[in-house]
């Protein structure tokens, strides 16, 4: 039987791609079977002329034998296609105008769905590279002030050890730490992380070991794994790099592990470090202190659930087993919840909603560039009645026309495909360079396979649809009537210019909605640049030092340090002002504190004073810009043993509902008593929110240096205000932190300006995206509209050339045809409007300081649309009052 | 020339498969071996041969290939195949049924 099949399927093959040979074959058999018949006949004593045509007589018409030769060889469907594609090439290639305009069309709506696509591909549909990343999750805790939180070391021991949902559990912390050896000392991004961290990812070191939860023990010695990259740049790529020491924070540290390339970090949100290889060194974590105190929280958990748990069952367990530490414990565990997220929603989440509405504003244009197609094959088929008519009149079925003027649309297509395509590619290449710089997995993204196959089923799939109307109205048989009349005002003309007319309403309508979309999101980025920072980013240079806790032990030994390098970058020339804080405005920065106490007042109920911990000394507030709206600022008074002074922002002042937050007492102490356990709130600086999109600032104080109980400010950034050119002061400070320090690492310099800058990259790039595709759906629009104006004023140049006979002017002609302009406009912009405000509510948290029904954004975006319209319509209603009345009555 | 029907269609296929169940042959020699085995009863159009040749072939029922004949000039030669035969086998079972069928029915009546 399979001999059968292989041979079936062998002939198949060979009628459809030998076909002149198997056609040639059956000529030679068929002239082989005549000679034969006429040998016989002349040997029967038929004469030699008469025998030639008994025999072709005998056998029948060969052209038919041929003919039904070939439908029994099945390949019929196929040669047809082949048929009718070079015809429509041919006919494509008549018309390049068409042509061209349809391809663009095709070519411009299909790349950027395919763009975007592939956007949506690789950041939201590939898996995370790790082993079946659907378990994993991350867990917070929360309370009534911090509706999102890290945990706690030694709650998430205890978790670790008692709860059952999980097959394995980790932390994770960040820990940055200077790298000294050869050159320059480096910062290094890192982390330090519970045992079995990467067990959990279900990543393995390629060489070496990586932590167990024995490792967690602060007496066992430092070790650390380092990254691929790290390995190859500084430990020269070796296998012998297992046992080898490398100096951080000033100790050595032995390397146990090195993990393989393409270990992507899988984010964490304390101190943020964004998803992707951006991590290098991994130690371990051991900083549990003592199990009786609970209130740090700053690891990030990650675990992987069992098969089959779900993740309200594993956050149910989760919140059952803080409900049990909390009486254990009396009460510091009072009030926390934990929150267990799905670690792909914990990466993308932030950026789904502007992929969707990506997808969404790219689908919008794809939708249009179909009905502009659809419209322009309309308007083409109208004009090629004649030809079908004659076509039908010469024998062709409905089918086969159909047939042939879908492979027309289905050949634009994929002619439109293949260069929305090459689009694509170019494209994603633009996308990903203009993408903000935090964007996740934007490494995900490039334009594949899967990718272009859904590209090329897009076009298949347009290509049918908006080639189905104008085939079936295009090819309906009224013979005599377009045979007579050339095609001009029959009811078939007519229903296809309502046709068209509905098509170039729903253009306008969905152009209107990315206008408003645009409108919207432009108007949202005027509202983000003009609102005040609460600083002043220009010529302001920054950058981080780090301060080995080896040889910083206590706040003295680094407020020295810092008075040192202060002193000396001032005198530097230009300088204006110089500061060091614990952070920098728009970085991130997460530190809290809660349960202070305010003298005098008493917090929310069931809540506590709370708010973002900053160390700064004097300078940092001039240096940034930040003005204190009353009071002062620290200054070198301001000393350990000085009596201890607050800053606070606008937003804790507002904690003061009694007396005046200047001049009011702060304390951080368990049990405040005495003068000296309460600071005096010195000064309030004006609001920084913690992103530009951010509704309000977080409550916020500042500590001074000097003063500072923890040294925080071992981590600090530096702001250096000058107006010198930005690298040379960066050189300045380089020079001079290593002078004071050879071991220091100076990093991440950066300029306060572009710091301000990547925080409005988001909303830059999603403007600029919508902003193209909305302009792109305004020019689609403007073709269509045009196209229909363009072809109702050759239907009706007869009755211009009357009205005109009959002393109609120029303007009356304009007037007329621009109504019907305006008209097609003003119904698409009434049904745009109505979408675009769904539209808009779908932008949510992309939209700031603006309503999604904005008036003037909807005003503007119909005023636009309106009037790409009308001046789509004013060409062709130009070329009406030009009808020369004479030319076209004689033409009727 | 009309087109078989199919009672016809399936009748000639069954005599071009018996007829070159022997040995193969060429397109001419299949219709005169009919025409002459049927003593001239069976009038089936030569042209409609030919059609049915490619049909048969299209399936895999039988294969084709160019030799020489006796007289040294080239033609196309067919045979039956394995699967060929076995439908053959089939076919004439069921034709032997039926034509036993309607010979009960005809004396019966």
């Amino acid at each position: 039987m399979d001999g059968r099949w292989a041979a079936m399927v062998r002939m198949w093959a060979r009628s459809l791609f030998r076909r002149g040979r198997v056609e040639e074959e059956l000529a030679r058999e068929l002239r082989f079977h005549l000679e034969q018949e006429a040998a016989e006949a002349r040997a029967r004593g038929v004469p030699e002329k008469e025998a030639a045509s008994e025999a072709r007589r005998r056998l029948g018409g060969v052209t038919q034998i041929q003919e039904e030769c070939r439908d029994m060889r099945k390949a019929k469907p196929i040669e047809e296609f082949e048929q009718d594609t070079r015809y429509a090439a041919r006919v494509l290639a008549k018309s390049p105008g068409f042509t061209l305009t349809m391809l663009l069309t095709l070519a411009l709506s299909i790349g950027a769905v395919s763009a975007i696509v592939s956007v949506v591909e690789g950041v939201l549909l590939r898996p995370l590279p790790y082993r079946e990343p659907g378990r994993l999750v991350r867990i917070f805790t929360s309370n009534r002030a911090w509706p999102k939180f890290p945990i706690n070391p030694n709650d998430f021991r205890d978790f670790r050890a008692r709860l059952r949902c999980f097959e394995s559990m980790a932390a994770y912390t960040r820990n940055d730490v200077p790298l000294a050896g050869s050159g320059e000392t480096v910062r290094l991004s890192g982390f330090a992380v519970t045992g079995g961290f990467f067990h959990v990812l279900g990543l393995k070191p390629a060489i070496g070991r990586e932590f167990d939860q024995n490792d967690e023990m602060p007496a066992k010695g430092n070790i650390a794994i380092v990254s691929d990259r790290m390995w190859r740049s500084r430990l020269g790529g070796r296998r012998d790099a297992i046992g080898r020491k490398i100096v951080l924070n000033a100790v050595p540290y032995e390397v146990v592990g090195v993990m393989p390339r393409g270990v992507e970090h899988p984010g964490n949100m304390y101190h943020a470090v964004a998803y992707g290889e951006t991590v290098d060194v991994w130690t371990p974590f051991t900083n549990y202190g003592d199990p009786k105190f609970r209130g740090a929280h700053y690891l990030d958990g990650i675990a992987r659930l069992k098969p089959g748990v779900t993740v309200a069952q594993a956050e149910g367990e989760m919140n059952a087993g803080m409900r049990q530490l909390a009486r254990e414990h009396q009460g510091s565990e009072d009030g926390w919840n934990v929150i267990v997220n799905p670690l792909g929603q914990e990466i993308v989440g932030r950026s789904e909603r502007l992929v969707l509405v990506l997808l969404g504003a790219a689908g919008l244009v794809l939708l249009l560039g179909c009905v502009n197609s659809a419209n322009l094959l309309l308007a083409r088929a109208t004009a090629r009645h004649r030809e079908m008519a004659l076509r039908t009149a010469m024998g062709a079925g409905r089918r086969r026309l159909i047939q042939q003027v879908l492979t027309e649309s289905v050949l634009l297509a994929m002619g439109g495909a293949a260069m929305g395509a090459v689009l694509a590619f170019a494209g994603v290449k633009i996308l990903l360079k203009l993408l903000p710089a935090d964007f996740p997995r934007s490494g995900d993204i490039h334009l594949d396979a899967p990718v272009f196959a859904f590209t090329l089923l897009l076009a298949l799939a347009s290509g049918i649809v908006f080639g189905l109307a104008p085939a079936l109205l295009g090819t309906k048989a009224e013979l005599n009537l377009s045979l007579h009349e050339g095609g001009r005002s029959s009811t078939s003309s007519r229903r296809t210019l309502r046709l068209r007319n509905g098509l170039v309403m729903s253009e306008v309508a969905l152009a209107c909605v990315l206008l408003i979309g645009t409108a919207l999101m432009l108007s949202s980025f005027v509202h983000l640049l003009r609102s005040d920072p609460g600083f002043r980013p220009e010529r302001v240079v920054t950058a981080s030092i780090s301060l080995p806790h080896l040889n910083y032990k206590d706040t003295k030994a680094v407020s020295v340090f810092y008075r040192q390098v202060l002193a000396q970058i001032s005198s530097t020339p230009g300088v204006e002002a110089v500061g060091v804080g614990s952070d920098l405005p728009w970085t991130g920065w997460d530190e809290n504190n809660g349960g202070f106490f305010i003298k005098g007042e008493a917090p929310p109920p069931r809540q506590d004073f709370h708010a973002r911990y900053h160390v700064a000394t004097p300078g940092y507030f001039r240096a940034l810009g930040i003005p204190i709206v009353r009071g002062r600022a620290f200054d070198a008074g301001d000393e350990p043993g000085a009596p201890g002074v607050l800053i606070i922002n606008e937003a804790m002042a507002r904690y003061w509902k009694h007396g005046d937050a200047l001049g009011g007492k702060v304390s951080f102490e368990d049990n405040p008593k005495t003068g000296k356990d309460w600071l005096t709130v010195i000064g309030i600086a004006k609001d920084t929110k913690d992103t530009p999109q951010n509704a309000g600032a977080e409550p916020a104080f500042w500590w001074a240096v000097d003063q500072e109980p923890w040294p925080m400010a071992a981590d600090a950034s530096i702001a250096i205000r000058s107006e010198e050119d930005a690298n040379r002061v960066a050189d300045r400070l380089r020079a001079v932190a290593r002078e004071l320090d050879p071991t220091l690492a100076v990093a991440e310099v950066r300029t306060m300006e572009a710091i301000a800058d990547g925080s409005y990259a988001t909303p830059r790039f999603a403007l600029a995206l919508v902003g193209a595709f909305a302009l792109l759906a305004l020019t689609l629009a403007a073709i269509g509209t045009y196209g229909v104006i363009a072809y109702s004023v050759n239907q009706r140049i007869p009755e211009f050339g009357v009205r005109m006979a009959l002393g109609a002017g120029p303007r009356d002609v304009l007037r007329d045809v621009m109504a019907n302009g305006f008209k097609l406009g003003a119904a698409g912009t009434f049904a745009g409007v109505l979408l675009g405000v769904g539209f808009a509510r779908f932008l949510g948290n992309l939209l700031y300081g603006v309503k999604a029904a904005d008036p003037m954004v909807i005003a503007a975006s119909c005023a636009i649309a309106m009037a790409t319209a009308s001046l789509a319509s004013y060409v062709p209603a130009l070329r009406a009052t030009r009808v020369d009345p004479m030319r076209a009555l004689r033409a009727e | 020339m009309s087109r078989p029907s199919d009672m016809i269609q399936g009748t000639l296929d069954l005599l071009i498969l018996k007829t070159i169940s022997i040995e193969p042959k060429h397109g001419w020699a299949i219709a005169k071996r009919i025409e002459q085995v049927s003593e001239e009863a069976l009038q089936i159009t030569q042209g409609a041969l030919y059609p049915a040749l490619h049909r048969l072939e299209q399936q895999g029922w039988i294969t084709a290939e160019w030799r020489e004949t006796d007289t040294g000039r080239e033609a196309k030669f067919y045979r039956l195949t394995k699967a060929g035969a076995k439908q053959l086998k089939q076919e004439l079972a069921q034709w032997e049924r039926l034509s036993n069928a309607i010979g009960l029915v005809i004396r019966a009546v």
